[in-house]
């Protein structure tokens, strides 16, 4: 079953086309990436399931219900992180986690008990003081905490890593690695590796479309061919064995790059080597990253 | 004029006045940020216009949103 | 209602720990002991001056100073406090626009008439404690001086100040609704009560303004019927109410981000 489903959905500021007809759903209990360049939409698409803002056409469903505009009641079924969360600074994380529980519905011994766990899951048990005197990982992780606090079936976490350091950015991850076994997370990225550390599966988001989605493996296959790299001993044979083929780069001295080869060619070009008598230092098969899916995309 | 004629004014309003200046200095001397000006700016206004305008001032313009 | 209470009492907090509450309540508490002081002082000033201006021909006859005065000087200084109130409070909303603090509450679900409930309430608990505070100060004073007997309508007056000040402070709410910005929210304000200014300038729209409760003197005096105002009063109570219901109409339909 599909947590959240997206239809036809296009979103415009004025002549400016942010969202042009996508569509797409998320299975539950996976960790969703939504990968795009800066202002390809990824925060717009999400303040839309969230009913922040209008859809000028099209709908979204989360847990099956229609999500309206204004008053939403499938608010209930989600969490948000947003890019920057900001908090009522004059609070202590406690009593900000009690001022979120309460508005969610929830009860006072419930709020109690989830508030301690999520302050622990996060971190910051210790943390007593308000909040104004907190670091940017610390708000980012308190983020998380309020986010989850209501037991959301779906999480949904806009750039969560893009502004914390390599160690923040780890922590982040493993909390919602964690979680994923009650929740859905959705979360938006421009950082590949982080994509390719948690998610299950991705969406490539260009130009307000969908370009790419499915599991990690899926995206990585629809690629062509592997790219091949070749060292050789000797300069002179470097360039000689590249002049053989059209698709090539010379990447050094003494070594080429063959772009986009099948398995069979990769022998094909290894028979090639052994004809020539060419010796080598290294043969290399590159696998195909997220991030030259993504450069891809963006030229 | 009679001293005991502006005394009941002048009590309360010197505890008042005392008071505003007491906690605005506080609450300027434990933040480090400010919305507009520095700490300098802030003391010598809330000293200068302590007759309540001072310290208005300061939470008004100088004491960050929270 | 819960969620009600919840964002209220988060609001009550915000102002108690960041000064606000304290400030308001000290400037109601200091206004209040000027009007009469000021009016104490009065014939002493005079005095004061009275001997360079004798000099220059002009006469000052001896000035009867009475609880009158003293009340002249609270609507003279009322408008002064309200006018730091709206400032001091002018940001209530439109600095959870723009940090966005919003979004998370909303976010969990709170209804949206709910935060703006509960901003309406703050503001109308704050500025009926402080002008019961400046009142009642102000009204001691004269009563230990002199005597407040001769000041007709006397709770009506301040009421009719109250209700005013009430309805510029409301206008608040829908102002930053639409603009977002403290600085076009409080300018919008000034600007409706310049409107309504302009209005109480002619005689015969002038009972349609809230503005014209700021005009108390001649009740005061009894040279003028409490009953005059009793369609300005309902008007002001409406436009209050408008206020209200304009604000949550337009905030349900919003884009927040």
């Amino acid at each position: 079953m599909d947590i959240l489903k997206i239809s036809h959905i296009s979103k415009s500021f004025g002549i400016n086309k942010v969202i042009d007809d996508m569509s797409f759903s998320v299975p539950k209990h996976s960790i969703f990436g939504f990968i795009g360049n800066n202002g390809a939409g990824k925060t717009t698409t999400m303040k839309m399931i969230l009913g922040l803002l209008k859809a000028d056409k099209g709908e979204i469903f989360v847990n099956e219900e229609k999500v309206t505009f204004g008053q939403n009641c499938t608010n209930q079924y989600i969490g948000y992180l947003p890019d920057v969360p900001q908090f009522y600074e004059f609070l202590t994380p406690m009593e900000y986690l009690r001022l979120c529980g309460e508005i969610a519905g929830m009860e006072k011994g419930e709020i109690r008990k989830k508030s301690e766990q999520l302050l622990e899951l996060t971190g910051l048990e210790n943390a007593n003081k308000r909040i104004c005197g907190f670091s940017r990982g610390m708000k980012q992780r308190l983020g998380v905490a309020q986010a989850l606090l209501h037991s959301p079936k779906l999480l949904i976490c806009d750039e969560p890593t893009s502004a914390l350091d390599p160690v923040g950015r780890k922590e982040i991850l493993d909390i919602l690695l964690s979680v994923k076994e009650h929740t859905t997370v959705i979360f938006s990225t421009h950082i590949l590796s982080d994509v390719e550390r948690i998610c299950d599966r991705a969406a490539l988001l260009r130009k307000g479309r969908i370009d790419t989605i499915g599991t990690l493996e899926d995206i990585r296959r629809m690629r062509g061919g592997d790219n091949i790299e070749i060292e050789f001993c000797r300069a002179g044979d470097a360039q000689m064995f590249a002049a053989c083929y059209k698709d090539v780069m010379l990447a050094g001295e003494t070594k080429i790059i063959l772009e986009g080869k099948s398995e069979s060619e990769m022998i094909e070009v290894m028979g090639r080597l052994y004809e020539k008598h060419l010796p080598i230092c290294r043969l290399e098969r590159l696998e195909s990253t997220l991030e030259d899916l993504f450069l891809e995309e963006s030229e | 004029m009679n001293i005991s004629d502006i005394l009941p004014f002048l009590i309360p309003l010197i505890l008042l006045e005392f008071s505003l200046l007491g906690y605005t200095l506080w609450h300027i001397l434990t933040h480090k940020n400010y919305k507009h000006g520095n700490r300098t700016l802030w003391i010598v206004i809330t000293i200068v216009g302590m007759q309540f305008i001072g310290p208005i001032l300061y939470f008004i313009f100088g004491k960050e949103e929270a | 209602m819960k969620q009600f209470f919840a964002f209220m009492k988060k609001e009550i907090i915000q102002h108690l720990r960041t000064g606000r509450m304290f400030i308001t309540i000290a400037m109601f508490c200091l206004f209040g002991i000027m009007n009469p002081a000021i009016a104490k002082l009065t014939p002493w000033m005079l005095q004061m001056v009275s001997k360079d201006l004798e000099q220059s021909g002009m006469q000052i006859s001896n000035m009867e100073v009475n609880a009158l005065t003293a009340w002249t000087q609270y609507y003279k200084n009322m408008p002064i406090a309200l006018i730091i109130f709206i400032i001091m409070f002018g940001s209530i909303l439109t600095a959870e626009y723009e940090k966005g603090t919003l979004i998370q509450v909303i976010t969990k679900g709170m209804k949206r008439w709910g935060i703006l409930a509960s901003k309406f309430f703050v503001l109308f608990a704050l500025w009926s404690l402080g002008s019961l505070i400046c009142c009642v100060i102000t009204w001691g004073y004269s009563e230990y001086f002199w005597d407040n007997g001769i000041v007709k309508h006397l709770v009506f007056t301040a009421f009719c100040f109250y209700l005013f000040g009430l309805w510029l402070i409301t206008v608040i709410i829908p102002a930053s609704v639409f603009f977002r910005w403290n600085g076009a929210a409080l300018l919008c304000t000034g600007a409706v009560f310049f409107i309504a200014y302009l209005v109480t300038l002619f005689p015969k729209v002038k009972e349609f303004s809230p503005a014209c409760l700021m005009n108390t003197m001649d009740f005061m005096t009894g040279a003028a019927d409490i009953n005059e105002y009793t369609f300005a009063i309902g008007i002001t109570l409406l436009c209050i109410v408008l206020n209200i219901i304009l604000s949550i109409f337009v905030f349900n339909r919003k884009a927040i981000s």
